[in-house]
């Protein structure tokens, strides 16, 4: 049953002890935690939003620019976190000419900001800024999460200016049995958040993700901290991390909530009913090429919540790319590296 | 010109978090400790071992239990269970609603009781399932036990803690009952915070 004595125990919780008042002295030499490894430039800007270009790693990138659209809820740096983990450099790595659009922090400014102004207004600029550049009328939208299904609803809503559509660890159908964050949300009253908050505080939804599992991520975490104390550049690695997660943007009000009713509470983009501006976003429209990327063991995005999306869209050129994997291992694990940013600048690559 | 994502603020780190993981994790090892040298005066003393475990066990499941019910018993190993009532009381408290600092006035309306009870209930629920977590320890040790195995550390002992509060968490968290209950408690707090006394 538990074959310890009382004099192990005390050892070993000496051991731990020791480990953390050691801890202390290596926390404070670990420095200044950089995010974000790959040289860019701000080529837009427009209110919070700027939208940056990464520097090519081959000598003649890819024809077709390819932009990220990132989720509103987190940092993008998730997508470059360092050398040996980042996204964007195995797509560069791979000959393709890489845009992002950083989101920025909302604030209280900000709150009277809808999906209008994400989904056509910024996302549509970013687009147009890139066919202006490169002198093409479509280029290549590579949507994460959130931002998968904004950049749906962008391609829906314009089907000609996007040629090829990559979407990542993106919710379709928001009622699959297993979508926890639907399950937390269906009985919040939105109006009432909206109303009395304005923009909704980014440690909201860091609550919501904690109290998906609390005594991992909140407490076993940092208990198994203290193993790898002496190691500084394990230590910097988990602080990267750490950082990330908490880093967690103010949602601008009126985007939230409807986002938040529309697409959460009632399902509304795989019924076809969610209206932008005067518009409806029917993904019947996207008849280009589609590529679907999930991860098998995706706690936030079940798959079945992305794979959805074969049967409402209208392309005839549909793909998906499972990845064995969660929500943020998809990003950042060593397997990633090697396999996602290859199999989509193939995919690209042969379009 | 090209320019480098830039850098974050070291301090941008709560070491704190740590630290109070740290010492709720000694005072899971404390108790331990205690169950143990006790079970080892049992081997000494006692003919039939397999009941004094039991006994043990139970003593040791009551005092963990203990600091559930009333944190002031032994508030670090308290913390092990109050990691998502924190968790609330701080996002609470981002949201305007700091339990130190409400104005008397708020306290005696009905929409602060009804706060009051809401996160009654969900802490009573949190507590449950931290219960329950206790019996399934119980069931895995045995388990083990008659499979022929043992658990030779302490750290074993809290991953297997922390295994058994994630199922019968997890489990609370995908009922029906859970999400009626997670939007009851959000909207009765906006519902203080939009009060006008919440804001003095």
């Amino acid at each position: 049953m538990i074959g310890l004595t009382a004099d192990q125990i005390a050892a070993e919780i000496e051991a731990f002890s020791h480990r953390l008042k050691q801890g202390a002295q290596t926390l404070a030499e670990v420095g200044e935690i950089e995010t974000g490894v790959s040289l860019r430039e701000p080529i837009y800007q427009e209110d919070k939003l700027t939208l940056y270009r990464y520097q090519p790693r081959v000598e003649n990138p890819h024809a077709i620019p390819l932009l990220i659209v990132y989720a509103l809820v987190n940092r993008p740096y998730m997508m470059d976190l360092q050398e040996d983990r980042s996204m964007i450099r195995g797509l560069l790595d791979a000959g393709l000419d890489v845009y992002l659009v950083d989101w920025g922090y909302p604030d209280a400014g900000d709150r009277t900001l809808t999906l209008v102004d994400y989904v056509q207004r910024y996302i549509g600029h970013c687009v147009d800024v890139l066919r202006d550049r490169h002198g093409v009328d479509a280029i290549n939208l590579l949507g994460v999460c959130q931002g998968g299904a904004l950049s749906l609803c962008h391609t829906a809503l314009y089907p000609a200016h996007i040629r090829n559509l990559i979407t990542m660890v993106t919710p379709v159908d928001f009622h699959t049995p297993d979508n926890v964050l639907t399950h937390l949300i269906r009985h919040v009253d939105i109006d009432l958040l909206v109303d009395t908050l304005g923009n909704v505080p980014g440690q909201m939804l860091n609550f919501a993700f904690l109290s998906l599992s609390p005594f991992r991520l909140a407490g076993q975490k940092y208990v198994d901290l203290v193993d790898i104390f002496d190691d500084a550049q394990a230590l910097k690695n988990f602080l990267r991390m750490e950082k990330w997660i908490f880093d967690s943007p103010d949602q601008a009000g009126e985007a939230f909530r409807q986002f938040a009713k529309d697409f959460f509470q009632q399902n509304k983009l795989v019924k076809g009913e969610v209206i932008i501006g005067d518009r409806r976003v029917d993904l019947r429209e996207i008849a280009i090429p589609v590529l679907n990327v999930y991860a098998t063991q995706d706690h936030l995005v079940p798959p079945a919540a992305s794979k959805a999306l074969a049967e409402c869209c209208g392309s005839r050129d549909y793909s998906e790319l499972s990845f064995r994997g969660g929500h943020i291992g998809i990003y950042v694990s060593s397997r990633a590296q090697r396999e996602v940013p290859p199999a989509i600048a193939a995919w690209l690559l042969a379009r | 010109m090209t320019q480098q994502t830039p850098a974050s603020h070291p301090g941008v780190f709560d070491v704190e978090l740590v630290l109070r993981q740290a010492r709720a994790y000694l005072a899971f090892g404390d108790q331990v400790r205690l169950f143990t040298n006790r079970l080892g005066e049992a081997a000494e003393s006692e003919t039939d071992w397999g009941q004094a475990l039991q006994q043990h066990f139970t003593q040791l499941k009551t005092t963990i239990a203990q600091s559930a019910e009333n944190p002031a018993v032994n508030p670090e190993l308290a913390r092990l269970w109050l990691l998502m009532a924190d968790t609330w009381s701080e996002t609470a408290t981002t949201l305007g609603i700091a339990t130190e600092t409400i104005p008397d006035t708020l306290r005696q309306t009905e929409v602060w009781r009804a706060y009051q009870r809401t996160q009654g209930d969900y802490f009573n629920q949190l507590r449950d399932a931290a219960m329950k977590a206790l019996d399934l320890m119980e069931q895995r040790l045995n388990e083990l036990a008659a499979a022929g195995k043992t658990v030779s550390s302490l750290r074993e002992l809290y991953n297997l803690w922390v295994d058994c509060n994630e199922e019968t968490y997890g489990q609370m968290l995908r009922s029906a009952a859970y999400s009626e209950l997670n939007g009851r408690l959000f909207n009765a707090l906006l519902r203080c915070y939009s009060r006008p006394e919440a804001q003095s």
